[in-house]
């Protein structure tokens, strides 16, 4: 028996949306409902996840506005904020409240506007990126959110070799995906020579191994194990783990493990009955290159150490042996920040469906999520199964 | 009465030129941030300590997109790995690397008045 079952799935483009932000949820909300055949009548609680509405638009107290604006007003609403985490957050407790007996169906999704559309210049958006790093003891030091994965990348790069050229082969590949994905904030493919050409942000990331500012929406409903059958593509999920890990930087034992990633997918392949290995491909947390080289190795994807020479390899392309972000991740789809988790979620979905068009992972069954907040002392890992 | 280390301690000593650190009495772990309770073993019996404020590089980034509120790019954070803990801080007009003997030197402080550790490469 499944802990749940994604029934529904929606979300907008990922790019710049000159819309306010409870019209782009709605936008997701409503296309996975309708997807599910739910109406809202049905729905019994929103899951809602935005990060950064209160510092970047001056817009707090979402969940009920959201709510109402989709015509959900009177059922209870929780809101999430766990950085970049958000979403996947939300959605976990929603699984669990499902698997629970506490709902029957809910709604699950997330927003974010990041892009100049919100007032805020680059300057200013990184600032309050940087918020997820600790207040007093990284913040002063000028750190941020690159420059928080470039702290781990280096250690990664001192400890087993991986090098500029590896990182920049998970730009590319991501980029290619992206291609393929109507709805990812850069359609275009792109070279290692020109990921390498890039301006500096944080080294060793140049300006293409980060992921772009982004706005967007998705959204999922999530209903009980045995009322899955009553629609018309239900996906199994089949495991979620989520853990914490040591803040800041400094006083983690072994900051490029990613230890919150290793916990959080024993779990939730635990609860799977089902270990990497049986994973058909996976959507990870690339909000730089060297993240999504951290994420393969923390989901037991492939061996410690390996990450870089995986990705020059074609390892973790769509036609390789453990293909990574068929989306295009962060890197190419986007990462409005509360939006991620659950466009994972989405992404997994139409895979397993086969609904997946030209990016299509060839008879994929079995998938895994990994999003990560902040310096990845927030991490939820998701396992999803076509239903039998 | 809570035991552990104070941001104001912690402040206090480093405006002293002294880095605070808090070892913990149950699994021996030293961290350099302030903490109420130990953040490797949750135990809430720790020891004050005055850290080295000589260590090696563990690792760092030199950012070249500043935040808002930070007027100059090209400047190094890195995490000092000091013995018993780590510590970031901040190193200008330096190139150091990985391994690289660096010592404290100073602090800087934020638009809040937040300090952070300056280090000087050795
Ligand atoms: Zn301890």
């Amino acid at each position: 028996m499944a802990r749940a079952a994604v029934v529904g799935a929606g979300m907008t483009t990922f790019g710049v949306h000159d819309t306010p932000l409870q019209e782009l949820f709605a936008a997701a909300a409503l296309e996975a409902l309708d997807d599910a055949g739910v109406e809202t009548t049905d729905v019994e609680a929103l899951y809602f996840g935005n990060a950064m509405g209160g510092q970047a638009e001056n817009d707090t107290h979402l969940g009920p506005t959201a709510a109402s604006h989709v015509g959900l007003a009177g059922i209870p609403v929780q809101r999430y904020e766990d950085a970049c985490a958000t979403s996947a957050n939300a959605f976990k407790n929603a699984v669990q409240a499902v698997d629970a007996g506490i709902h029957d169906v809910v709604l699950v999704g997330g927003v974010e506007r990041c892009t100049p559309e919100t007032g805020k210049d680059t300057a200013a958006m990184t600032r309050i990126f940087a918020s997820a790093a600790h207040r007093q003891y990284e913040q002063p030091a000028g750190l941020t959110f690159p420059g928080v994965f470039a702290l781990l990348t280096k250690r990664h790069m001192h400890e087993y070799g991986t090098t500029e050229e590896q990182l920049a082969h998970v730009a590319v590949k991501n980029h290619g995906n992206g291609a393929l994905n109507p709805r990812a904030h850069f359609g275009r493919e792109t070279s290692v020579e020109a990921v390498l050409d890039g301006p500096v942000v944080a080294d060793p990331f140049r300006l293409m191994d980060c992921c772009p500012f982004s706005d967007g929406a998705s959204a999922v409903v999530v209903v009980a194990d045995d009322l899955a059958d009553s629609h018309d593509a239900p996906v199994d999920v089949a495991g979620v783990g989520h853990a914490t890990g040591v803040v800041p930087i400094a006083d983690k034992a072994t900051p490029h493990v990613t230890k919150p990633a290793r916990d959080a997918a024993a779990a939730a392949y635990e609860q799977a009955g089902a270990g990497a290995d049986a994973m058909d491909f996976a959507e990870v947390h690339d909000c730089f290159t060297g993240a999504e080289v951290l994420a393969s190795e923390a989901l037991g994807l492939v061996e410690d150490g390996q990450g870089g020479v995986a990705a020059a390899d074609g390892r973790t392309a769509r036609d390789g042996d453990v293909p990574i972000n068929p989306s295009g991740g962060l890197k190419a789809k986007g990462h409005p920040i509360g939006a991620t988790g659950t466009a994972q979620i989405v992404e997994l979905a139409e895979h397993l469906r086969g609904e997946a068009g030209e990016r299509q992972i060839a008879d994929a069954e079995r998938a895994v999520a990994h999003n990560l907040g902040g310096d990845a002392a927030t991490t939820v890992v998701s396992v999803m199964e076509a239903r039998p | 009465m809570t035991e552990g280390l104070t941001h104001d301690e912690w402040t206090a000593a480093l405006r002293d030129g002294r880095l605070l650190g808090a070892t913990c009495r149950d699994c021996g772990a030293t961290v350099g941030a302030p903490t109420a309770a130990c953040p490797h073993c949750g135990a809430r019996s720790l020891e004050l300590v005055d850290l080295p404020t000589r260590g090696a590089v563990y690792t760092e980034t030199t950012i070249e997109v500043p935040p808002a509120g930070v007027e100059e790019r090209g400047y190094q954070v890195a995490v000092v790995d000091l013995g018993d803990a780590r510590v970031t801080g901040r190193l200008d007009d330096e190139a150091v690397a990985i391994g690289d003997d660096v010592v404290l030197a100073g602090f800087l402080e934020d638009d809040q008045g937040n300090p952070a550790p300056r280090f000087e490469a050795v």
